[in-house]
């Protein structure tokens, strides 16, 4: 294969593919298209470590396949350095794209197909370390039929958090990007200071907080809310910790600064000469924040939302130490399956519902809110 | 992770500590429903370790913060056992593992990483389970664990012609259900499950196991994940014997009396080794626990009791055994010996204070703690032993029955 012709690059135009078939002589010796090339060995390299990774193939042939993958980075280079310029031109993105792809291939890419291939399989004996695969779909029923609760319980609780964190997060962010001043690194390091202790220890310390002796029982008690909390549900008779409202507060508590923070950039990122251009127009502060600020900080609200409820709708951590057995969530149930019941194949099949059912809300979510300008 | 609490009774720091201990006994830092994450897990231990308590024990432990996986080879025998489960070396005492060492000349890497059963067994299935070998020469899983390991073929027989000592094994022990020729498996401690209570919260004493239903404690009851306890608890109120139990259909009604307390909000929690922290501090009011952690914690907090219920309750034991291709069987043997020794066995009991499982022991425990020595929870009398039985070894198809309907129930 003779790659190099310089002579043709004047006649290539870059996005012109449909002459690849042309009647000439030259034409025919023309050689491949780079960013053919560049594409190609892309898509070769990323299905062949996904082989790899996915143990489809093994021994002699996994050998191949990533000599394979090596080969077409080398076929890569090769064509970069012989082909001149344009080529080069062409096929940089690709180059560029390759170590990321292989990347995602490898270690997101053949993970999931594992998954798949695991949620589609059975287990010949319970303590079998394999999965047979053979179309399992009865997996999937399973996970809807028996864990429906579950899977409600774990969406409603994260929603329900996500809400209260943007109730909580955005005055709390607003405060620091405007009214912070001088101050304003000191309070996001003082958002930041409860992650350095354990998300595990947080959580079980609030399992002393509102331990029914606790200080916080104690003081509703004391000012008399307690009745007016038992009556909305909040508190269950005298007691908070192990009730809906303890794991939903634990959630909230959780992920609260993955809210506050990406808040805070799209705030502290707005001109506040658009708010005074409003003033000067008769505009009230209110209709100013509801008009200029609060549309440029979606973006913010958008991606905490995201960073709040994806990790919310799987976790286990607050529900075991704050809920009891009533509450019990999608997060628990799959890492009860996968390492109590040793059940791999529908531990596997309730991950899979659990990342569809995310991605539907998250693609309706950012039909209605847009991510063209995500900070 | 235990906040001092300033409004509970008797609850001053010390205590606290020294239930901190306690509430490491068994099941480790947490022990509740499968909780999987080790790195998590690591974090909480080691936030522990750092804890200001003179008695976190470990830290004077050879090898005992090491990770499951360091060492092993190279001739140094090493045990993996259960946290806080034996006397370390602290103030003026030798711990066991370093008597071992200075009059074997072994060199010993006793790890206190075995936190809890269902998590150990996910741990190693893939390495057992495809004839692959682990590290640890000795591991000490609870009794039916060793029942499952056994008959998946994944232990070794112990050399045991090498231990003489093994004639001290007491006489209840031998044979056991889930070892019946008694080759594979030597005990480490055994111990009760039974009903603990917090008296200034039920306002009486209990004795059966209908009181974990009486709705005056609607949303104060407690039940352990360790399937066995529990439900062996409530199989023995229903008239049924857990010792020869081999049916799903035998438990089918105490599951559903559980099933119906847990809809009711009857209970609270299904816990790990956590329930002494929500015993302690009024959360629960009773429990189904371990006669052990709560001799500790009584011994410190009064209002903490402990009964086998009327019923019956359950007994078990966590031993020794040797997962297949352990390599150091002969230091094995002779640290199995020297376990085996009432006088050494004694002050592991002084210390780890659950039931010793070598006959002879209360007559050395009399010259370090006449105390101790007459606890009817570490030395049972007769009429306590007729009311306890352990689990039946369950085949595997229907063990498999009850790990579902017992999830099914405890909201997992």
């Amino acid at each position: 294969m003779t790659i190099s012709d310089p002579s043709l690059d004047s006649v290539d135009s870059p996005d012109d593919d449909s002459d690849a078939s042309g009647d000439s002589p030259a034409a025919a010796r023309r050689p491949i298209d780079p960013e053919r090339i560049g594409l190609g060995g892309l898509l070769l390299a990323g299905l062949l470590l996904v082989l790899v990774g996915t143990r489809l193939v093994t021994g002699v042939a996994a050998v191949i396949a990533l000599a394979l993958t090596l080969g077409t980075i080398v076929m890569l280079i090769v064509t970069a350095v012989l082909g001149g310029p344009e080529a080069r031109r062409k096929i940089a993105p690709y180059g560029l794209l390759k170590p990321g792809m292989l990347w995602l291939a490898l270690f997101y890419l053949a993970p999931l197909v594992t998954l798949l291939r695991n949620s589609l399989s059975t287990l010949p004996s319970r303590f079998a370390v394999k999965a047979e695969f053979d179309w399992n779909f009865g997996n999937y029923s399973t996970a809807f039929t028996d864990f429906g609760g579950q899977f409600q319980r774990g969406f409603g609780y994260a929603a329900v958090a996500t809400i209260l964190t943007i109730l909580l997060g955005y005055p709390l962010a607003y405060v620091i990007a405007f009214r912070g001043g001088k101050y304003r690194g000191l309070l996001l390091g003082l958002i930041i200071i409860p992650f350095f202790t354990s998300y595990l220890i947080r959580t079980i310390a609030w399992q002393s907080l509102l331990a029914d002796t606790g200080p916080i029982p104690n003081v509703l008690d004391a000012v008399g809310l307690q009745p007016l909390l038992d009556a909305v549900g909040i508190m269950d008779g005298d007691k908070i910790l192990n009730t809906p409202a303890a794991v939903i507060g634990g959630l909230t508590y959780n992920f609260l600064p993955f809210m506050a923070l990406p808040i805070y950039v799209s705030l502290e990122k707005i001109n506040l000469n658009l708010v005074d251009a409003a003033k000067d127009l008769y505009s009230g502060s209110v209709r100013a924040f509801f008009t200029i600020v609060f549309p440029l900080s979606l973006p913010g609200v958008f991606a905490g939302t995201l960073l709040t409820f994806i990790p919310a709708s799987g976790d286990f951590v607050n529900q075991q130490y704050l809920g009891n057995p009533n509450t019990s969530v999608i997060g628990q149930s799959i890492q009860n399956q996968f390492l109590v019941q040793n059940n791999l194949p529908v531990a596997s099949a309730m991950s899979f519902v659990l990342m569809a059912i995310i991605t539907v809300f998250v693609v309706i979510y950012s039909r209605f809110f847009g991510t063209d300008d995500l900070a | 992770m235990n906040t001092p609490n300033k409004n509970t009774p008797n609850n001053d720091f010390s205590r606290m500590a020294m239930s901190r201990r306690r509430l490491l006994a068994r099941a480790g830092v947490i022990g509740a429903a499968g909780m999987s994450l080790p790195a998590l897990l690591a974090a909480c231990g080691g936030s522990d370790d750092a804890s200001p308590t003179t008695d976190a024990g470990s830290g004077a432990e050879p090898a005992g913060s090491d990770a499951p996986t360091a060492g092993g080879g190279g001739g140094s025998l090493f045990f993996e056992n259960w946290p806080e489960y034996v006397d370390p070396t602290e103030d003026d005492l030798t711990g066991t593992v370093d008597r071992f060492m200075a009059e074997s000349g072994i060199d010993m890497n006793y790890a206190e990483t075995y936190n809890d059963n269902v998590e150990y067994f996910a741990k190693i299935q893939p390495l057992l389970g495809t004839g692959k070998t682990i590290d640890p020469d000795i591991i000490a899983p609870t009794s039916w664990l060793v029942g499952r390991l056994i008959a998946l073929g994944w232990l070794d027989k112990l050399p045991i012609d090498q231990v003489p000592n093994v004639a001290n094994l007491r006489p209840d022990l031998m044979n056991p259900s889930w070892d019946p020729t008694g080759e594979y498996s030597l005990p480490w401690q055994t111990g009760f499950a039974g009903i603990a209570y917090n008296i200034d919260a039920t306002g009486r004493e209990l004795n059966s196991t209908a009181d974990l239903f009486d709705p005056e404690f609607n949303g104060k009851i407690g039940m352990l994940t360790e399937m066995r306890d529990t439900m062996g608890l409530l199989m023995l109120a229903e008239g049924v014997d857990i010792s020869t139990v081999s049916t799903f259909d035998a438990a089918a009604s105490a599951f559903e009396k559980l099933e119906a307390a847990k809809n009711d909000g009857q209970i609270r929690r299904f816990t790990g080794n956590d329930y002494l922290n929500d015993l302690s501090t009024g959360n629960f009011a009773a429990c189904v626990g371990w006669s052990g952690d709560v001799v500790q914690l009584a011994i410190e907090n009064p209002s903490i009791r402990f009964v086998i219920p009327e019923e019956g309750g359950t007994s078990w034991a966590d031993a020794m055994v040797m997962p297949k291709g352990a390599a150091n069987r002969d230091a094995a043997a002779q640290w199995m010996n020297f376990c085996y020794d009432p006088v050494q066995a004694a002050q592991i009991t002084a210390w780890v204070q659950y039931v010793s499982p070598v006959a002879g022991v209360q007559a050395e425990l009399e010259k370090i703690d006449p105390e101790l020595a007459v606890n009817p929870l570490l030395f049972p009398d007769d009429a306590t032993v007729a009311r306890t039985f352990a689990f039946a070894n369950l085949a595997e198809d229907v063990e498999a029955e009850y790990d579902a309907r017992f999830a099914e129930i405890t909201g997992a």
